[in-house]
């Protein structure tokens, strides 16, 4: 067969699959989110209204912030957390696999089913977390906790997923460590530095890049969070707790298909623009990524 | 010489990894007490012989579309990562960018136009209809993996296939295919647990209790106003539930890891 068509269809499968589904769709909900489709029939052309509404929707403006703060949050706790394990873990004590093990494993399991096991520990009247609380004396015995409350369930959705993704963070971190040359630490002790200074001088700055693949992917995955967020409080209660994702779902499923597209629309967006934001950023600090 | 470490930082650490641990270990532990709290370890045959839940069901569903969806994803995968590395054609380069990119696409930002698509071409409920999505989605971070991975192999093994006259495709199946066991077996594994994992597709697509994987089926054991000995059954069932991934990690964990951090290294 021809030499020059041949690479095309070593790339058409995934082109076809990934490629066309994926455009085909984004497409689609560009066009749906400038009409008020009800997702089976009615499509007629409204402009912007869709946008216009979102932009008057006090529960466009509490998910977004929730996604927000949420991207904020888990990014810092899990890059922290993270890197302090991996460092520890760079120094090969005993038992650093049996921490290293624990730590990773959530990532093999389902958010679904971890979000389910969180909500029922952290449900308030009858929920494990105000039990122990309550019977350490910590809490008063009819003191009840809203853990999935309006004030505390984005906090609680973020504490689920530090427990389900810090070991990402810890294993990316540690690989990276594990690349910078043995020598140069030994070229340091032997400069007299001592452990602090070889973590600051040597491993904290080679780590700038694997920092900025973190945010971006970690910009991307709050974006992407849905499962936690909609098996445990649901973005209730009130809406108090929706983020974009669950509240594009709970709009599509009461027929607002328009709506719901316009919503993916500013989910499309800000994902490119915060990626592309922080990539700029990177190559400025002159970092690699 | 391996740099040492004072003896206190060791100890500050190993409490720091303790404490750390016990954080974590906690909700697991919980979650086993409170499965055997009310009823007893009783709550597992309850389980696994539900009216409303069957166990072995949700557990064949997931099988079925996680391995469907990680065969294709790792065939395309490896088939696109071969061209886009080690062959050159008009395009190349856009066509890659402009996969790499749908990376940043969230599923929940277009599940409306997705629902829709599926739902016309009659796929709404059926396995294919949640393993076409799937494998779609899971594809690139894997085309990622791969192209990286070929680009490890010279070009000259390449050339010399070439001049001995084997076709692309006999070069790619019979001389890189067999050098990339570990890179497919990582491609694989990542693939099969992503789409294991995998809740908002099959909750989106599927409405037949018989056809849920085991992320959706657990909806099945919920009730409203449950009584504790219904919760402790739960649990018991979230546990049953996360036995293939648990089993899956011991034995795959080296690939998991080196997955992981094969997407992460080079984006």
């Amino acid at each position: 067969m021809n030499r020059r068509i041949q690479p095309y269809l070593f790339v058409l499968p995934v082109t076809v699959l990934a490629g066309v589904l994926i455009y085909y769709s984004i497409g689609f909900a560009a066009w749906a989110s400038l009409t008020d489709w009800n997702g089976l029939t009615t499509m007629n052309f409204i402009g912007l209204d869709n946008y216009v509404e979102l932009y008057h929707d006090p529960l466009f403006w509490t998910a977004l912030r929730n996604t927000f703060v949420f991207l904020v949050a888990t990014i810092t706790i899990q890059a922290g957390l993270g890197l302090l394990v991996a460092v520890i873990a760079k120094e090969r004590l005993v038992g650093s696999n049996f921490f290293k093990a624990i730590f990773f494993l959530p990532i093999a399991m389902a958010p679904a089913i971890i979000a389910t096991v969180f909500k029922y520990m952290l449900e308030a009247n009858y929920g494990s977390i105000n039990e122990v609380l309550r019977s350490m004396g910590i809490i008063d015995q009819s003191t009840v906790i809203q853990w999935l409350g309006a004030d505390l369930g984005v906090w609680s959705i973020i504490a689920i997923n530090v427990f389900q993704w810090m070991g990402f963070s810890m294993m990316i971190y540690y690989a990276a460590l594990m690349s910078i040359p043995e020598e140069l630490y030994e070229a340091a002790e032997i400069d007299g530095a001592g452990w602090w200074r070889r973590l600051l001088s040597i491993s904290i700055p080679s780590l700038r890049g694997t920092t900025s693949v973190l945010i971006i992917l970690g910009i991307v995955g709050a974006l992407k969070t849905f499962d936690i967020v909609w098996l445990t409080t649901g973005g209730g209660p009130g809406g108090s707790t929706h983020f974009l994702s669950t509240l594009l779902y709970e709009e599509r499923s009461n027929r607002e298909a328009g709506y719901s597209s316009a919503i993916g629309m500013v989910i499309l967006v800000l994902a490119f623009l915060l990626a592309m934001a922080q990539i700029r950023i990177a190559n400025r600090d002159g970092g690699k990524s | 010489m391996r740099s040492r470490t004072p003896r206190g930082a060791k100890i500050t650490m190993y409490l720091v990894l303790i404490f750390l641990a016990s954080l974590w270990l906690f909700p697991i532990g919980l979650a086993l007490y409170k499965s055997i709290q009310v009823g007893g370890w009783n709550n597992y045959n309850v389980v696994l012989n539900s009216d409303v839940f069957n166990y072995w069901q949700a557990i064949g569903n997931s099988f079925l579309m996680a391995g469907a969806a990680s065969l294709v994803i790792v065939l395309v995968s490896s088939l696109a990562g071969f061209a886009f590395s080690k062959l050159r054609f008009r395009g190349r380069n856009l066509i890659y960018s402009l996969l790499l990119a749908c990376l940043a696409v969230p599923v929940a930002a277009v599940v409306t136009p997705l629902f829709f698509s599926i739902n016309t071409v009659g796929l709404r409920d059926s396995y294919l209809g949640v393993i076409i999505p799937l494998a779609a989605f899971n594809s690139l971070m894997m085309l990622l993996i791969m192209k990286n991975h070929f680009d490890t192999i010279p070009d000259e093994m390449i050339e010399a296939a070439a001049l001995d006259g084997a076709g692309l495709f006999r070069t790619f199946s019979r001389i890189l295919l067999p050098l990339s066991g570990p890179t497919l077996a990582t491609v694989g594994t990542l693939s099969f647990v992503y789409s294991w994992n995998e809740f908002l597709l099959p909750n989106l697509l599927l409405r037949s209790a018989e056809k849920f994987p085991v992320t959706q089926a657990i909806s099945l054991l919920e009730f409203d106003r449950m009584s504790l000995e219904q919760i402790s059954q739960l649990y018991a069932g979230l546990i049953l539930m996360t036995i293939p991934s648990v089993i899956v990690y011991l034995f795959a964990q080296r690939y998991l890891q080196a997955g992981v951090t094969a997407g992460a290294v080079k984006s």
